[in-house]
């Protein structure tokens, strides 16, 4: 495949070694800390023991909290990809003013997570906010709704939020994978008769697989570790209703200083993102 | 047309926010608190930004994200290309696992990591340092810089490599006189993505930081959050100076950072 030299072999741990040291330093080192910490009995003792564990899985507010990750990730994904494709086949299209759509579209995604959360958070305030004052103003409401404190509300109008946030990296990228499917498959299929929905489901999808399958990956790790919007819009309250686990355990960590609990928390959450991205892992490191 | 109506539906929904944001900042605090709000300040004024400047302390949170960022942005896109390179040229044995190592780095949460690097840096004397915070960003940064730069670097023709190894190059020559100058445009992309990475970042600032000499643009604006009576203007000012910078550098190089997003995910 690729011809070098015999005796440049072996330069190629010049090139890689640097970079895994690091990371495995860097990132390899205190992960395995984390799981160490984990197996500590809570307020010191010597043995090791899996205690943490058994009080997590028996604790409501953890159990709580999970569900409320599941629910955030879930909707957040599934409505990042609907309105994502959505905008982005009709920005494959000629169209005037293409750009500046894109441009637009692209904005919520720019901004760090922080000053999307504090931006919404004023937009939701029940009095003095923009969103109250435009549902009165075209007549879909007729209170001042408390969107981030009435417990029912709070959790998707966290979820509403994000989806503003994370549409425009899923139209991202399934607008590069729209734009390199050749136009003559089209044509031919058009030539043959095809319908609109037939072009859809038998060109576009299974073209856009890999993109989708890329977008979606990275998505479900980008909302499973979403924390700096959470933080400034509502910082999981009111109670624990838009608790998620990121801010969970950085609560436990360095709110209540419970080490040994946020560790296991912390190693359930990477565990279970690890086994929702493995075959996403493996199917790129099998192409490579 | 009917995309048009979806098309300009969706761009309300993404610009409304950013208006609001606009619009308060320019308003007195006074105006603020009115109702119904008002989306064309009545009377514009720019003193909240001034305040942010002169009674917070924003030009220090300024000047430490751009420190920090900038540091964590070239060290990981110069260790990201040599990986990257190393990925990209050679094929050897335990390559597909580092491969695998590499990107389920990039799956691990933050918060895995936070409470370990508290201790880490407290031992080592790095907590509430800008230094902690910059080894501490390599961790998000890295595994992104180097996946970037193996997608950039593919797209340079081995045969190049090849020429120059022919002509009595060294590979570290080849690497540093033929590779990098061609694929300048995505390290330039590489740079920004990390920088931005850490600009944006806030759960390592929250944990790894003490004192108001350490806090960053996104801490600054978090802070606030917290505060008994909320001034509103002087956030909104805060909160847009603080994407100012992501803003301005996404859209002078849009092309380039979808190229390296998608890099590898599309084959040509």
């Amino acid at each position: 495949m690729k011809l070098f030299k015999i005796k440049d072999r072996h330069t190629w741990t010049f090139f890689v070694l640097p970079g895994t040291i690091l990371l495995v330093l860097v990132l390899g080192f205190p992960a395995f800390q984390s799981i160490l910490y984990s197996i500590y009995p809570e307020g010191g003792g010597s043995s090791y023991t899996l205690n943490n564990y058994s009080i997590l899985f028996n604790d409501a507010v953890f159990r709580q909290v999970f569900g409320n990750t599941v629910f955030f990730v879930i909707l957040s994904v599934v409505s990042h990809l609907l309105l994502g494709l959505g905008v982005a086949l009709v920005l494959n299209r000629e169209i005037f003013a293409k750009p500046v759509f894109r441009l637009i579209a692209l904005l919520p995604w720019v901004v760090p997570d922080v000053v999307a959360g504090i931006i919404w958070r004023w937009m939701f305030d029940p009095v003095y906010g923009a969103f109250n004052d435009l549902l009165i103003k075209i007549g879909l409401i007729s209170t001042h709704v408390q969107w981030l404190s009435n417990p029912k509300l709070a959790l998707p109008s966290v979820v509403f939020v994000n989806l503003w946030r994370g549409f425009p990296f899923v139209m991202l990228i399934l607008l590069a994978g729209l734009q390199s499917i050749p136009r003559v498959l089209y044509e031919a299929a058009a030539i043959d008769g095809a319908s609109r929905w037939q072009l859809f489901s038998r060109i576009t999808l299974p073209s856009l697989k890999k993109m989708l399958v890329v977008a979606l990956a990275l998505d479900i790790v980008w909302e499973v570790r979403r924390f700096g919007l959470i933080q400034a819009m509502t910082q999981g309250g009111p109670g624990n209703i838009t608790e998620v686990l990121s801010t969970y355990v950085y609560k436990q960590y360095f709110q209540f200083f419970r080490f040994e609990y946020a560790s296991a928390v912390a190693v359930v959450m990477t565990a279970a993102l690890l086994i929702v991205s493995l075959p996403y892992i493996w199917m790129i490191s099998q192409e490579e | 047309m009917e995309g048009y109506g979806f098309l300009i539906l969706v761009s309300i929904y993404a610009l409304l926010p950013f208006i609001w944001m606009l619009s308060t900042s320019l308003k007195t605090e006074a105006e603020a608190f009115r109702v119904p709000p008002t989306w064309i300040p009545i009377k514009a004024t720019l003193s909240a930004y001034v305040s942010m400047w002169t009674k917070k302390h924003f030009a220090i949170y300024f000047l430490n994200s751009t420190i920090i960022s900038l540091a964590t942005a070239v060290l990981s896109t110069f260790f990201g290309a040599l990986a990257g390179y190393g990925f990209s040229r050679y094929i050897f044995y335990g390559r597909k696992f580092l491969i695998g190592f590499f990107l389920a780095t990039q799956m691990l949460p933050g918060v895995l990591l936070v409470g370990p690097y508290f201790k880490i840096l407290s031992k080592f004397g790095l907590y509430d340092t800008r230094t902690g915070l910059v080894i501490a960003f390599l961790t998000i940064c890295l595994p992104f810089s180097t996946w970037m730069m193996k997608g950039f670097i593919d797209r340079v023709p081995d045969a190049l490599d090849q020429a120059a190894l022919v002509d009595g190059c060294s590979r570290l020559g080849v690497f540093f006189r033929v590779v990098l100058p061609i694929s300048a445009p995505g390290m330039v992309a590489t740079i920004i993505f990390a920088f931005l990475l850490a600009w944006g970042d806030l759960l390592w600032v929250i944990c790894l930081t003490s004192t108001e000499s350490m806090v960053t643009v996104t801490l600054g604006i978090a802070r606030t959050v917290g505060e008994f009576q909320i001034i509103w203007p002087m956030l909104m000012a805060g909160a847009l100076m603080g994407g100012m910078p992501a803003i301005i550098l996404y859209l002078l190089l849009q092309r380039l950072l979808v190229q390296g997003l998608t890099a590898g995910a599309v084959k040509e």
